[in-house]
């Protein structure tokens, strides 16, 4: 099992694994822009009672929470190009990358579908009735009154769901990308040095997330100065939530 | 003038409002009573088609908008002649107290930023408020909540305001202040229909009371008519029950 551990190998790797940060986070970014254009396709049947297309929302949502990401990326990776091949498309020129986060915007809609829905459905009756009362047009009422409150009160969620993205974009070493763990992979085969490796990586996701997560508590801090009290109650429960309900609570269903 | 014809409305098998027919004169201020159940909040809900009335026509001056023809844009033109105070306020929550009143004047009536404030800010320091502008909603009281929500709606200068039991979700100590602003209000030629539960109010600020039982106006006329001569036995009960709580509650 590997060399003996040193000490000293942990700090060489850590600027060595920094370098493909990048690639980490360019697949979180745009696996959750993606996830949020999908995510609100995907929601608006289902919020306004859509026939046919309601129900093909639900089983897209059931599909990709209701499966491990990881297969998901197999399915997405091996089985699309057959699919385009299919309809004589040549999809064998397509990077991997594009792969990766079209899986993880798909993934990641799934749950964004579900938190844009719940906080939707949180926002009180009667603000849309006032909005429609003054003479508003419904899209109006939508993206000026309905809209900033859903965000701003779903906001822990999201932030449950970029982490929970950031760590879940571990899994595309398993198509070969060359992201963090990807790199931890041959930094630990070309130096048997696996322990102070996994270490090493740890330590960066670890940091990555707490910013994140500070990033996010100022951000709701900022959304919810309307009611400040709210901002503080959510942003604990999510500390508790965090520390001893990592991986269960994903997104989705809040209230 | 605001006529309405005919209105009817069902919620499932029960009809709400059975035909209510009913004349407001412009600058009049009208009260709505009648014991709860009774179909009043539907009818203020449907002059503004908040609820589509299943029969009947509103008219507001040369607006006519019959619910067999109410196409969308007739429903919006009716929307931006009226507006509404809530039971309970239905302030914009992400919003302050000015932006709650500039809203409509920028979104609705495309008014230009520093104009829309202006306004704001007039009808905000008319219902006593001129200090809180920057407060959000849930910085205020009930009483202070709701005499933005009179702002909001005084504002758009609209052909009526509705108000639909502006002071029942307030504490006891908190209805004069509310009560004190809509009086002032009426004495401004709004027109405005208030549906209440304070009959000292009513007899005192309307031009015209309606009472209003089991879906349909049971009695109309001007205040010292109703109150002092209802013609009806079920004003009449009403009258005496509401006025003994009244007495039960001082
Ligand atoms: N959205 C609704 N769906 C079903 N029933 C309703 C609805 N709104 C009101 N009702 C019913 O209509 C009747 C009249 O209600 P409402 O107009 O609120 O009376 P009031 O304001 O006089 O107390 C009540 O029996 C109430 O339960
Ligand atoms: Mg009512």
């Amino acid at each position: 099992m590997g060399r003996r551990f040193e000490f000293g190998y942990i700090l060489e790797f850590i600027p060595k694994l920094l370098d493909y940060l990048q690639i980490t986070l360019l697949i979180v970014a745009a696996s959750i822009a993606l996830g949020l254009i999908v995510g609100l396709i995907v929601a608006l049947p289902r919020m306004y009672h859509i026939p046919v297309l309601k129900r093909i929302s639900a089983v897209y949502v059931s599909f990709f929470r209701g499966t491990p990401v990881l297969i998901q990326l197999f399915l997405i990776y091996y089985g699309l190009p057959e699919l385009l091949k299919g309809l004589s498309i040549d999809a064998s020129k397509v990077p991997v990358l594009a792969f990766v986060i079209l899986t993880y915007g798909l993934h990641s809609g799934a749950f964004i579908s579900e938190a844009i829905r719940a906080a939707v459905g949180a926002v009180d009756r009667g603000q849309v009735e006032a909005a429609y009362a003054i003479g508003m047009s419904g899209f109006e009422a939508f993206t000026r009154i309905v809209l900033p409150q859903a965000a701003a009160v779903s906001l822990p969620v999201f932030a449950n769901l970029v982490i929970a993205n950031l760590k879940d974009t571990s899994l595309a070493f398993t198509l070969g990308v060359m992201e963090m763990t990807g790199k931890s992979q041959t930094l630990g085969m070309t130096t048997q040095h696996f322990i102070e490796v996994y270490i090493a990586l740890s330590l960066i996701y670890f940091v990555v997330s707490m910013i994140l997560e500070r990033l996010f508590l100022l951000a709701e801090r900022r959304m919810l100065k309307y009611q400040p009290e709210l901002a503080g109650h959510t942003s604990k429960k999510r500390l508790l939530q965090g520390l001893f309900l990592p991986q269960f609570k994903k997104g989705g269903e809040q209230a | 003038m605001i006529k309405l014809s005919g209105i009817r409305k069902t919620f499932g098998k029960q009809e709400v409002l059975k035909g209510i027919d009913l004349i407001v004169e412009q600058g009049d201020v009208v009260a709505i009573l009648g014991p709860s159940g009774s179909g009043k909040t539907t009818l203020l809900r449907c002059i503004n088609y908040l609820e589509r009335p299943n029969e009947g026509e509103v008219a507001i001056n040369q607006l006519k908008v019959n619910v067999k023809r109410a196409s969308k844009q007739d429903i919006h033109t009716l929307r931006k002649k009226t507006a509404m105070v809530f039971q309970n306020y239905n302030l914009f929550k992400h919003k302050t107290a000015l932006e709650n009143v500039m809203e409509g004047l920028v979104i609705v009536q495309k008014l230009p930023k520093r104009q829309a404030r202006e306004l704001a800010v007039q009808a905000l320091e008319k219902v006593g408020l001129g200090g809180k502008l920057d407060e959000y909603p849930s910085r205020l009281s009930g009483g202070q909540q709701q005499r933005v929500g009179i702002a909001r709606a005084l504002a758009l200068n609209p052909e009526v305001i509705l108000f639909d039991e502006p002071t029942s979700a307030l504490d006891p100590e908190l209805v004069g202040e509310v009560l004190a602003v809509i009086r002032k209000i009426a004495g401004e030629g709004i027109t405005m229909i208030i549906v209440t539960h304070e009959m000292a109010f009513a007899r005192d600020v309307a031009s015209h009371v309606v009472f209003m039982d089991g879906g349909v106006v049971v009695e109309e006329g001007p205040p010292h008519q109703l109150f002092g001569t209802p013609k009806e036995e079920r004003t009449r009960q009403f009258l005496k029950r509401s006025i003994q709580e009244w007495s039960y509650s001082i």
